[in-house]
């Protein structure tokens, strides 16, 4: 079974949303938290099964799909993306376990545990075309939730949502054509598999028009200045379920994508294109948390931060190094957990007042204690405190970026700042103050269902913010890997030079401690 | 030994989490009881070890666990305890114990307070996280964590609107400093290698002076923030909106003197950059004069204090910026048994006159609050820094330092604010505590605090009495850690001259004071008397206006500028652009969905038009085929 554990973590979930369509609707929402549980078990398992001292692909499988053209059926999963997949399934089981009362429960069931198959699928693939489609796929069950159960506007925003998206990864299709055919002209062998692909060094200029298509597909999913206006609607529409998968894993594929594709397949156009996309990073950070600042609505700043966020990850990614890599996949799962569960505080507060304008709210401290602990506490993670899991991640990529500027870190660096200013005012305007609105005075606190979802966030939050060393650890590892395939690979002496040569330094010690003796 | 250290260090965290199992009901006398006695606990433990270490030198160093490891980078939850770290855990055990314990009687009535005591304790446990770290990383756990605790503080009624706010404004302006800090340890990491003290600080010497200039002043800016330097100063004064054990134990006694403790710890980075000393001395200087002059008019009593703490701060600077790192250590130890003791008398006094802050509305309390007043009065004398009170050996050592070191402006100025600072004390004590009872026309029946809550400052009082005695052992201690240097006028005369001369003018400055305060007829400030319309009482009581600036030109800047981002940048230009792209495909399919129309005279014309366009293509390229060379040869004469 451990063979075949990614397969099976992959459809598991779709077959079971299958046969979810034959399920009585009042059994609905036990047999979603059984199927999800048991997802999410199989990827505690994976987790435990995983050798950590491996930097490379673990539980590969292979089925040959269209060999003529080199596209097989390749799945694996190494350090970069194991965590990525253990948090999707985690927040598919709290998502649907703390479910409120929604309108046509059995269908959003089913479409989350097809959307669970689709993230899955595209954190595990290891063949571009299998990746392109699940990456393509995964918009589907997203679009259905938002158009379905969104707000007023969920048309406008789901057919955004989609059409965004979806142009861009047909130019990252492109890209990967070309990719392919490059590598049957250097080979005489038509190949998807990314892992083949890795093998490819490319002349620089190949590089960089190839840069360019694959970035495009992977920033409007990020999604990275100026291609986020999709992001605020999305959210603003979706229903809290959907904002907390969407921010949670989804925007995640492109950070990852960026780091599974962008770095080791070019690394020569990543160190090109690394100072212009540090600019974009820094803009995402300083402008739209300003932007987020100016909001009203509560949602819309969560998903603003989410933009800002994002504009570190960047960052950390094209840091180039091992510490700034590093950190960047781990704010990727910090920013799941802390955002996703900021989105379902938003989510609690709405099902309770029906609306998300914090002029509406003021003095919640008093009527719900709880609900505003939790929401403090997330709140703190999201502005980076130390001990929190938010800070270790946002640590080590502006660590990393220090590396290759100081100036843009210090840029960089504000994001400190300019995101304590606008989640301590938002909480300010909820939670402090005398209560003014009548409708307030008798509100409920978080309930044991809500809580279900919260405190596992909660916990999760403060144990990876003090011992990360289990995630980060095994992250590390593969990171190394990647690093040194991106040194050994890069032409140019500019990008030999700002990739650190780790093979080297390893054997540096290795000397000096043999010397040391 | 290990022992005492956790015990030390964790003691208060227990208790933090003890108080929050009570955080949603209603008060418990418990809630308040066990975190102090666990403060005991941790005080006890420290006591151990500055015994250990002070007996037999010693020191103790522990590595509790990894917290972050990636590429080269190792940063373990380190802990050390040597000359230094042990003086700091002394003074935030023994002063957080004692505010405990006062604030048990001080928050009777409070709805908050189990909460209260959760946040204070979690308060002190990162204080001692911050101290005791052995590396920058740690240090920043404990930097971060005290901001947070500040927070929760300073914003703890948090139904008043000015006291959130004062909360946000200490928060984001601290983070604006911790960028700063971020950026030091970035520029240690990257030149060093690693965060640990001990190692970063063996590889500094042989590193350029420029590297090294830069991570000086980025720590720096840090400790700028957490200690309220100038210009990041306006948060400690509006930080007086907090219960007032809190102004006393984390706006006196510990968090502020954070920065401080950080230029003192990284002694070896600061001995190699002696211009940036010179640098911290001089705003230090400045900022106690600035402090002082602000205290001088101010008419609310916290605030008052809260300047004398600036000002204090800024004496501390200025020796730790001359490299007299012990001395500066010391008065950091000494002001915080008198400053400490300050807040509390003036929290026993806010209680006894409902809240009321303004001195002018006091006065004659001397006869109700006797305990009090000799508390706030030997207080004050300490800070004034008369002979034989704990000020006196601390402040007067720094003047020495300066004058030793032939900074003499800089002595002057110091020499100056002692003089400010002996007249601001006593014009407080003499509004609250002499001359008529001007209370009574607001129908207040002053009354002395609680036995226990007096009870619970006398060790701060014997302390702010007999600290000065402890110089010389102190400096034995401490000198095996930090540069030993011991600073005297070389030669007496001008030693007591000096020394006279000091104390001469602090007791002028404290005799004006009581004259002027405590007569019978003192005018009440109305905005009438001529001093109150001119420049500099305008200016002072302002506060140079700065915190004017900051929130016309900076605060109101950035809410506009963001409303502009949002309003106008990303929805008229960067959404108004995604949306125009899809319209034209949009607009084009509406256009053009005419040619369909199905009527077939009409898509005759368009299949005719569509065949000629081909056809005509076709000749176009079939002569540029065979005309190629003739084509080429005509361009390039035409130069392309």
């Amino acid at each position: 079974m451990l063979d075949h554990i990614l397969s099976i973590l992959i459809f598991f979930p779709a077959l079971a949303a299958m046969l979810g369509f034959v399920v009585h609707k009042d059994s609905m929402r036990s047999y979603g938290v059984a199927v999800a549980t048991i997802e999410f078990a199989l990827s505690l398992w994976l987790w435990f099964a995983f050798d950590s001292t491996i930097s490379g692909m673990q539980f590969m499988e292979q089925i040959a799909l269209v060999p003529t053209f080199g596209i097989n059926y390749i799945v694996g999963v190494d350090g970069i993306s194991l965590f990525i997949i253990i948090l999707a399934s985690f927040f598919t089981m709290i998502g649907i376990a703390s479910l409120g009362e929604t309108k046509d429960v059995k269908n959003m069931i089913i479409t989350l545990l097809f959307l669970q198959m689709t993230m899955a699928g595209v954190f595990a693939a290891l063949d571009a075309i299998v990746f392109y489609l699940f990456w393509e796929l995964s918009l589907v069950p997203m679009l259905y939730i938002i158009g379905a159960w969104g707000g007023p506007l969920r048309i406008y925003a789901s057919v955004k949502f989609f059409l965004y998206t979806f142009a861009g990864s047909l130019v990252m299709l492109v890209g990967m054509l070309f990719m392919a055919y490059f590598y049957f002209q250097a080979t005489g062998q038509w190949s998807f598999a990314i892992l083949d692909w890795y093998r490819l060094i490319l002349p620089e200029s190949f590089q960089l028009w190839l840069f360019v298509a694959f970035f495009l597909g992977f920033a409007i999913k990020v999604p990275m200045f100026p291609f986020h206006t999709w992001l605020p609607y999305a959210h603003g529409q979706a229903p809290t379920i959907g904002s907390v998968i969407l921010a949670a894993i989804l925007l995640k594929m492109g950070t990852y994508a960026f780091i599974r594709f962008s770095l080791p397949l070019f690394p020569d156009a990543s160190v090109y294109f690394m100072y212009p996309i540090a600019v974009l990073a820094i803009i995402m950070i300083i402008y739209t948390a300003m932007v987020a600042y100016a909001q009203k609505d509560i949602k819309q700043v969560v998903a603003y931060s989410s933009v800002s966020h994002m504009g570190v990850i960047i960052l950390g990614t094209f840091a180039l190094n091992v510490e700034g890599i590093s950190g960047s996949i781990f704010l990727m799962i910090a920013h799941g957990v802390v955002s996703g569960a900021l989105f379902f505080l938003v989510g609690v507060i709405y099902d309770r007042r029906h609306t998300k304008y914090m002029s509406e709210f003021g003095g919640l401290a008093h009527v719900m204690p709880r609900y505003a602990t939790i929401f403090g506490l997330m709140m703190m993670a999201s502005v980076g405190l130390p001990l929190t899991i938010n800070f270790v991640g946002e640590f080590l990529s502006l660590l990393g970026f220090y590396k290759q500027s100081h100036v843009l870190t210090l840029l960089a660096g504000t994001a400190i700042i300019v995101g304590a200013i606008y989640m301590l005012s938002a909480y300010k305007k909820m939670f402090f103050g005398v209560i003014t609105k009548d409708e307030n005075r008798n509100l409920p606190d978080v309930n044991k269902r809500e809580l279900l979802a919260l405190i596992p966030l909660a916990i999760i939050t403060v144990w990876l913010g003090i011992y990360p060393k289990p995630v980060l650890g095994t992250i590390d590892t593969s990171v190394e890997a990647v690093v040194s395939l991106m040194h050994e690979k890069a032409i140019s002496k500019e990008a030999k030079s700002r990739i650190p040569n780790i093979a080297n330094e390893t054997d540096m010690t290795k000397n000096s401690v043999e010397e040391a003796h | 030994m290990e022992l005492f250290l956790y015990t030390a260090l964790f003691s208060p965290l227990v208790g933090s989490l003890f108080a929050a199992l009570f955080g949603a009901s209603p008060k418990t006398k418990i809630a308040g009881i066990v975190p102090s006695a666990l403060l005991g606990v941790s005080f006890l433990s420290s006591l151990v070890l500055l015994v250990l270490v002070m007996g037999t030198g010693l020191t103790l160093h522990v590595e509790m666990m990894t917290w972050m490891a990636t590429g080269d980078l190792y940063i373990p939850f380190g802990f050390v305890v040597d000359q230094v770290s042990v003086t700091m855990m002394i003074v935030v055990t023994l002063v957080s114990t004692v505010v405990h314990v006062y604030a048990i009687g001080y928050m009777d009535h409070d709805k908050g307070f189990n909460r209260f005591f959760s946040y204070l304790s979690a308060f002190v446990f990162s204080m001692m996280i911050l101290v005791m770290s052995d590396n920058f990383a740690g240090l920043f756990i404990g930097w971060e964590g005290v901001g947070l605790c500040s927070w929760l503080l300073i914003g703890f009624w948090y139904h008043k609107e000015s006291a959130s706010w004062a909360a946000n404004e200490a928060f984001i302006m601290n983070r604006i400093a911790d960028l700063g800090m971020l950026i030091g340890i970035f520029l240690v990491y990257w030149n060093t290698g690693t965060l640990q003290y001990k190692e970063a600080f063996a590889v500094m010497p042989s590193l350029d002076n420029a590297i090294l200039t830069w991570m000086g002043i980025f720590l720096f800016i840090g400790a700028m923030g957490k200690s309220a330097q100038f210009p990041l100063h306006t948060w400690l004064a509006d930080a007086m909106e907090g219960p007032t054990p809190v102004s006393a134990l984390i706006h006196a006694a510990t968090m502020v003197t954070a920065g401080v403790y950080l230029v003192v710890r990284a002694n070896p980075l600061y001995n190699l950059i002696p211009h940036v000393g010179l640098f911290i001395a001089s705003l230090g200087a400045f900022v106690a004069l600035f402090a002082a002059s602000m205290a001088l008019v101010n008419r609310d009593m916290k605030r008052v204090i809260a300047y004398s703490t600036l000002s204090q701060l800024g004496y501390m600077f200025a020796a730790a910026g001359l490299g007299a790192y012990w001395v500066a250590l010391f008065h950091l130890m000494a002001h915080a048994f008198f400053k400490a003791l300050l807040f509390l008398g003036a929290g026993n006094v806010m209680h006894a006159m409902h809240d009321e802050l303004d001195p002018f509305k006091m006065g004659g309390l001397s006869k109700v609050m006797k305990g009090t007043f000799l508390m706030m009065t030997i207080a004050s004398v300490a800070l004034a820094g008369i002979f034989p009170l704990a000020g006196f050996f601390s402040k007067d050592l720094i003047l020495e330092v300066a004058f030793v070191e032939h900074h003499y402006i800089i002595y002057s100025v110091l020499l100056f604010t002692a003089a400010l600072t002996a007249f601001y004390s006593f014009r407080l004590v003499a509004l609250i505590f002499h001359g008529e009872e001007r209370y009574k026309l607001f129908g207040i029946h002053p009354h002395e605090a609680y036995k226990f809550m007096l009870v619970a400052m006398s060790p701060l009082l014997l302390l702010a009495i007999i600290a000065g005695a402890f110089k010389m052992s102190y400096f034995e201690m401490v000198s095996k850690l930090l540069p030993a240097t011991e600073y005297h006028v070389h030669s007496a005369a001008t030693y007591w001259i000096m020394t006279i001369g000091t104390q001469l003018l602090v007791i002028l400055a404290i005799a004006y004071a009581y004259k002027k305060y405590t007569s019978r007829d003192i005018a009440v400030p109305d905005g009438t008397s001529k001093m109150e319309n001119s420049f500099a009482y305008k200016l002072l009581i302002n506060q140079y206006y700065i915190p004017y600036f900051y929130q016309e030109y900076i605060v109101k800047a950035y809410r506009e500028l963001s409303e502009v981002f949002w309003t106008k940048i990303d929805q008229k230009v960067v959404d108004a652009t995604v949306d125009g792209i899809a319209n034209v495909f949009y607009q084009t399919g509406e256009r053009t969905r005419v040619m369909q129309s199905g009527n077939l005279s009409t898509m005759l014309k368009w299949m005719v038009a569509g065949t000629v366009a081909l056809l005509s293509l076709a000749v176009v390229f079939g002569l540029a085929a065979r005309y190629s060379g003739e084509i080429r040869v005509f361009l390039s004469g035409l130069g392309v």
